[in-house]
């Protein structure tokens, strides 16, 4: 399954809950960094945006008491709800007389049990990868030293390993763009930390490997100043990662 | 507010006060406050969220058509806050999150 099909999979959960449960108005899902991940077909973005703002201002004063972990509006024609699941927050709005073991039904059971089926079968995770993960990112290059009046202060990889790390990855503005129509922006890498065996590290430029013949070897092309920073030779091994 | 009804809440709210995994409350008027917290040093952070909470709930219940506004309950990992207005008065109760919020709002109303 792709974002794509995740996306629309996610806003038929939502339509179909709706269904089940007809006291329920409005609902929507948006990650902790305020993208809307997914709404039913009857609530506006103005609606969306409304209430994202007004969350934002109270998670702001609320570090008093914590993270927030839910939030309930009691009102005389209904009752608005904010429940956080892992890294998403699902919001309901629903009539007054909705049962709570049904809200509880929805927000605690039904819509967390969604989220983890699609994610099994989504190629990628909706939370952002723990670090560890990250590191999946890195390749480990074989060092050849750059030298002379042109060497630069850049280092040179192979264009593949850039054009695959170009990718922009991050699930939600994929599934963001599979909602909106946008087009996902493709950020060019222009940064790579190079780490060494003996933990040496630095952040550094890079571009695309300009001799032809050094192509397709899986070799990172490294200024001679900078090898003797990070205290490598040519044949040594590194482990790349684009910043 | 009547003399007899703001009496009447003191001390349904002196006996709240003392149960158990209760942290503390914030009741305010037009005119005056009246706060009793278990930790005092909190007293500027928590009365900034009691207001804030009353400030979003107030829009997001009219700007949403939802009516008059009842109450709101926040849950964070560990507290609850569950502010209502009873009568002219703005309550926000703090609590740990373990304690029965719909009996307590029960015993004020």
């Amino acid at each position: 399954m792709n974002r794509d099909l995740y996306a629309i999979a996610l806003n038929n959960a939502l339509k179909e809950i709706k269904k089940a449960y007809p006291e329920i108005h409005h609902s929507f899902i948006f990650s902790n960094e305020s993208n809307i991940i997914a709404a039913d077909t009857e609530t506006d973005q103005e609606t969306m945006t409304y209430i994202l703002e007004s969350f934002e201002t109270l998670k702001e004063d609320s570090k008093a008491i914590g993270n927030i972990k839910s939030f309930q509006l009691v009102g005389k024609n209904g009752k608005i709800m904010l429940v956080n699941i892992d890294d998403m927050n699902l919001v309901l709005k629903t009539s007054k007389n909705m049962d709570n073991t049904h809200i509880y039904s929805v927000t605690n059971i039904i819509l967390p049990t969604i989220l983890k089926t699609l994610e099994a079968f989504t190629p990628t995770h909706l939370q952002p990868a723990p670090p560890e993960q990250k590191e999946t990112n890195h390749k480990e290059l074989e060092v050849d030293t750059l030298s002379g009046f042109f060497a630069g202060d850049s280092v040179q990889i192979d264009t593949e390993i850039l054009t695959a790390w170009n990718i922009n990855d991050d699930p939600r503005e994929r599934v963001r763009a599979a909602l909106t129509g946008e087009k996902i922006v493709q950020e060019p890498v222009e940064n790579v930390k190079i780490e060494t065996l003996d933990g040496n590290s630095t952040l550094c430029k890079v571009k695309e490997i300009d001799d032809q013949k050094l192509k397709g070897k899986n070799i990172i092309r490294i200024p001679e100043k900078l090898c003797k920073n990070l205290e490598i030779n040519k044949g040594d091994l590194v482990k790349v990662q684009p910043m | 507010m009547t003399k007899n009804k703001n009496e009447n809440l003191q001390e349904k709210l002196q006996e709240i006060k003392d149960k158990e995994g209760i942290i503390g409350y914030i009741l305010r008027d037009e005119k005056s406050a009246s706060i009793d917290l278990k930790d005092p040093k909190k007293i500027i952070e928590y009365a900034m969220l009691s207001s804030t909470a009353f400030d979003v709930g107030l829009n997001i219940s009219e700007d949403l058509q939802m009516g008059e506004l009842e109450t709101i309950l926040l849950e964070s990992e560990e507290t609850k806050l569950l502010s209502m207005n009873i009568d002219e008065q703005r309550l926000s109760l703090f609590m740990e999150k373990n304690v029965n919020h719909e009996k307590i709002y029960k015993e004020l109303t």
